[in-house]
């Protein structure tokens, strides 16, 4: 279907790239989150799309419709966390994705998947696609692991397509587990420019909505911040997991209180919405 | 040197030894096992020597280092085998599919699940970070060698005194770098490869010092008609090395295990602890599974203990088959290993897979895809010998079934009469309230949420009930973890962990039954219905007969309780020679217990949910005083060790779980460290909420044995007011009333208990962050 040049698709017909190296370990709920919203999502290894390993087994970047990194260690992180996943997906890929992202398909990273998107300078890209990254996902200040329940406040005004579907000003659960997830950068008036842009995404905050420091900010990120898209919108990186709240029972309280869903189906409802609107 | 005149060069590059063995008198043979590292006692040594007499031969240095592998106490359970066959081996149940590296249990129609649970205790109390990392890398191969997924980590672990700066014994590292060092092994392995680590336990006690216990368990799940086999599928196969290269890390690790530590165990045993690679791990994992699901392999069975020595062996043996090895085609991780050290190094992040000729192509693209090594590396034969070849030059002939065969011993054993009230010496209390407070910043009992944060619980999207329950960031302890496995089903699998090692050094019999009562009332308390069991035995050294009589009563307790629960075991670990230089670590029979939810939406949890509900005690407390923590804390000594009723244990968890499926049960906490005062405190604290509770119409026992006391089969259930009278009726005697849910703080009337909410959760809360930072 065409409707004022704009491609629209049926849900089933979104082919979603989840793509992994050694070390994704989030891509099996990944794929089943984008599987719940009815898309056609599929599990890729870096060397599908380079061409590196089995002839049959090659993937193309520029079939699929969405681009997803999903969460984990990849190549271990024993270097910045995301690096060497960015750094081979640039050598091999980079002109690929830099169109898939100019295209504005979406994209989205989750967790490593965010310091992924930062390493290769998609993110927060205030000033366009950059080759260095301008900001960084450093370690949390508490010095460790934090695995907890996380609760964000949708900050977007309307430009991230992956949160038109949550309401602006409400607040969800996705939880957290990192431990470099504070974002920083060496730019001062940072937070600033991302706000003039309508790139913060998301706030920590607490259960009911406010303002709050640690725990519920988990990592001391700059003004609470736990997710920002680029300044087209087409591009989400956060720390928390929405891909582990798609119902209702794994939430950290449903015993306590009853949700009907879980938070996190909403992202990828958004992203769905904005292709087959 | 002595030994010197009895070694004659076979190959000088690779150096390969011969060892003239029939000229050896009694001392050098000993001293061949000790300079070799074999640990083979000098009967052993004599009996190697009339097999290669038969042969008509010398034995070369790689085959009698194989020897030292296979009949080691951690390979071939020589100490402990006859008595495991005697209680345990025994329990059937039809839901049994595999009992193979890992149990296999039926989990419906199309599913079945895996669990494991070992021990990595030695390496750890000489390297923790390591020895804890490689442990979870072991147990996870376990596991997918069944063809299974993993889908949870489980890790009890029991260390000295944390909060002490007693000096330590020589050789010894201090319990709380200990503790530090292995919680971020597990970290950093389990949060890497994407495993959930969801349930676990802390032990604390001075006679860890010197030897803390690292278990660590795991559960996959797997379709049905997935389920691997362990062996090859017959003659004519290759079976194919894959993942991490070889080297000289973790030579000797199954000799080391199968030793008491000593104060120079550091600079000697270092070398035997292996390096973990998640990262290698990790995509391992996924194309072996990968491999599995495509039908592309016969067999596959991890390289744990003993490495190549007791991989290749097993798995053609198994099969009534043998093997020929090329061992010069083993990728190594650096040049100039001896032959004998690549056979009996046990290198992290290898698997060994069976297939057909046919196939090998196939396989090795998977692998290529997955950047991830694979090499042929030997042919299965009919005969049941295995060859060593390196190029052209025989290595190493012997019988498979003399090598894998390993002694076994019924040695002298020793069984202590338990001392009961007979010799119980009653400790002088402070008030209720303080002993209250006390025992809940003990760290056995105090929060535990500085490791449990530093653990991914929730990778893999399918956790519903976590180790903390309550409010976000603001918790009590849960009982059971539950996952569910399978996304279009809301069937579950819960897992908890059950082990009183303090019950155990007092009456190792009913310490066995207890762990098992224990895990039974964790998995009710969730919901779940106790399925099947996996156990990790730590005990001392078999050689001294009163630690044999420990570890015999033990198994005689768990095993019956197992059994008359019908509770299977389909698979389990033995640790002993768990000694330091000051004495014997506590027994510790530790039990990982998996029970199956029939619907996860109906789980309960601890924390009380409203006020105004009625609040049962269900099971009797006795006075039962012997190893409570109200005794270790506060200097009582022996009494009488908590008995197991076990008819009465299965009638209540049917009820128990009949009611649960009807909605009946708000909240749920088994009973146990700290008795009824510790429970409810835990209850109060997870739900943020108060209760009331009166004392009279449990008995008439003095108010503090009443409170602390650790009687087995009892839980505290807060019940649904809309349900109350349904209740009552389903549950008869096993319920009696307390009292009711609500208010600002604990109140335990009889008790002379009023404690405002925020003391009891600073006492819990806060002991172990303040001692681990």
């Amino acid at each position: 279907m065409e409707n004022n040049g704009v491609k629209r698709m049926r849900p089933e017909e979104i082919k979603v790239c989840v793509l992994r190296i050694e070390g994704t370990n989030c891509e099996e709920e990944t794929h089943r989150a984008f599987a719940a919203v009815g898309c056609s999502p599929e599990m890729v290894h870096l060397n599908q799309l380079t061409g590196h390993g089995a002839a049959s087994a090659r993937r193309s970047l520029e079939d699929y419709d969405a681009l997803a990194f999903p969460g984990g260690f990849s190549a271990g992180d024993y270097v910045r966390a995301g690096a060497i996943f960015a750094a081979r997906a640039k050598s091999a890929l980079g002109k690929e994705i830099k169109d898939f992202v100019v295209a504005e398909k979406p994209v989205i990273g989750i967790c490593n998947g965010f310091q992924i998107l930062v390493e290769l300078g998609l993110l927060p890209a205030t000033d366009g696609i950059s080759d260095v990254p301008t900001a960084a996902l450093f370690t949390n200040d508490s010095g460790r692991f934090e695995c907890r329940p996380t609760y964000l406040r949708n900050e977007s005004r309307g430009k991230c397509i992956f949160t038109k579907k949550i309401g602006r000003g409400r607040t969800v659960m996705f939880p957290s587990a990192h431990a470099e997830g504070k974002l920083m950068s060496a730019d001062r008036r940072f937070v600033d420019r991302l706000e003039d842009n309508d790139q913060v995404v998301f706030r920590y905050v607490s259960p009911d909505g406010r303002s709050a420091g640690y725990p519920w900010n988990p990592n001391g990120s700059a003004s609470d911040i736990a997710g920002i898209c680029n300044p087209a919108g087409n591009v989400l990186g956060l720390m928390p997991h929405p891909e582990r709240a798609l119902d209702a029972y794994t939430a950290p309280d449903w015993t306590r209180r009853h949700k009907k869903e879980g938070d996190g189906l909403a992202v990828f409802r958004s992203m769905v919405e904005s292709l087959s609107p | 040197m002595a030994l010197d005149s009895l070694m004659t060069r076979k190959l000088q590059d690779p150096p390969v030894v011969e060892v003239d063995i029939h000229a050896a008198s009694d001392e050098q043979l000993m001293e061949m096992s000790r300079e070799m590292g074999l640990s083979l006692s000098l009967d052993e040594m004599k009996t190697v020597r009339e097999y290669f007499a038969n042969e008509g031969r010398s034995p070369t240095d790689i085959e009698l280092q194989s020897i030292g592998q296979a009949w080691s106490e951690h390979c071939c359970y020589k100490s402990s085998r006859v008595h495991l066959k005697e209680f345990v081996f025994a329990i059937d149940h039809p839901d049994v599919l595999a009992r193979g590296d890992a149990g296999v249990m039926a989990f419906n129609d199309d599913y079945a699940y895996a669990l494991r649970l070992e021990s990595h205790n030695h390496p750890s109390a000489i390297e923790p970070y390591g020895g804890a990392a490689t442990g979870i890398g072991g147990i996870l191969r376990d596991v997918v060698c069944m063809g299974a997924q993993p889908i949870a980590l489980v890790d009890p672990l029991c260390f000295g005194p944390i909060d002490s700066d007693a000096p330590l014994p020589p050789g010894a590292k201090h319990p709380r770098y200990l503790m530090d060092g292995v919680v971020s092994g597990i970290r950093d392995y389990g949060n890497r490869v994407g495993v959930p680590t969801v349930s676990g336990a802390f032990f604390f006690d001075d006679r860890y010092t010197g030897n803390c216990l690292v278990n660590v368990g795991c559960l996959g799940i797997v379709k049905r008609s997935e389920i691997c086999n362990n062996f090859v599928g017959g003659a004519g196969e290759v079976l194919i090395l894959c993942g991490g290269r070889t080297g000289r890390d973790g030579i000797h690790g199954v000799t080391f295990a199968s030793v008491e530590l000593k104060e120079t165990s550091e600079e000697e045993s270092r070398g035997s602890v292996q390096l973990g690679d998640p990262i290698t791990k990790e995509p391992l994992i996924h194309a072996c599974l990968e491999v599995n699901r495509l039908g592309l392999i016969t067999g596959m069975k991890d390289l744990g203990g003993g490495g190549l020595s007791c991989v290749v062996g097993e798995m053609a043996l198994d099969a009534d088959c043998g093997a020929v090895m090329h061992l010069d085609r083993v990728p190594l991780k650096e040049e100039g290993l001896a032959p004998w050290e690549i056979w009996v190094s046990e290198s992290q992040e290898r698997m060994m897979l069976a297939t057909t000729e046919d196939k090998v192509e196939a396989i090795l693209d998977v692998f290529r895809t997955w950047d991830v090594l694979a090499t042929v590396v030997a042919t299965t034969v009919a005969e049941k010998r295995t060859t060593i070849m390196w190029g052209d030059e025989k290595i190493f002939e012997m019988d498979l079934q003399f090598l894998t065969g390993g002694p076994e011993y019924c040695r002298p054993y020793e069984i202590m009469m338990p001392q009961g009230e007979a010799g119980e010496v009653v400790p002088n209390l402070p008030a209720n309230e303080k002993v209250l407070l006390g025992l809940l910043s003990d760290p056995n009992v105090a929060s535990k949420e500085w490791a449990i944060r530093q653990y991914d619980h929730d990778v893999r999207a399918a956790t519903v009930l976590r180790p903390l329950v309550g409010e976000s960031n603001d918790t009590g302890p849960g009982d059971a973890a539950v996952l569910r496995p399978l996304h279009d089903s809301w069937r579950g699998l819960a897992t908890a962990v059950g082990c009183n090692p303090w019950f155990t050094s007092l009456d190792p019999y009913r310490g066995g039954m207890s762990a098992v009562d224990e895990t039974c009332r964790n998995l009710v308390a969730v919901g779940a219905r106790p399925h099947s069991l996996t156990d990790c035995l730590n005990f001392g050294n078999p050689e001294k007969p009163d630690r044999l009589g420990q570890f015999r009563e033990a198994v005689r307790g768990l095993g019956e309780a197992a059994a008359f629960l019908e509770l299977p075991i389909p698979s389990g670990n033995v640790s002993l020679y768990n000694e330091s230089p000051k004495g014997g670590a506590l027994p510790t029979p530790m039990i990982m217990g998996v029970g199956i939810v029939e619907d996860v939406r109906k789980c309960v949890t601890s924390d009380l949910k409203e006020a105004g509900n009625s609040i049962y005690v269900v099971g009797k407390t006795l006075r039962e005083m012997g190893g409570s923590l109200l005794y270790r804390l506060y200097g009582g000594e022996g009494g009488e060790v908590p008995s197991v009723d076990l008819e009465a244990l299965k009638d209540k968890m049917d009820l128990m779980l009949k009611a649960m499926s009807k909605g009946m049960v708000k909240s749920c906490h088994d009973c146990s460290d700290g008795g009824l005062a510790v429970a409810l405190a835990e209850m109060c604290i997870g739900g943020s909420m108060g209760a009331s509770i009166q004392l009279k119409g449990l008995g008439d026992l003095e108010p503090s044995d009443m409170l602390f006391s650790e009687s087995n089969g009892r839980w505290i259930v807060e019940v649904s007011s809309d349900h109350e009278e349904d209740w009552i009726a389903l549950m008869g005697a096993h319920a009696q009333w307390v009292g009711v849910a609500g208010g600002p703080s604990l109140m335990i009337h009889g008790g002379g208990i009023d404690m405002a909410l925020d003391k009891l959760k600073k006492a819990w809360n806060e002991p172990i962050w303040k001692i681990m930072g």
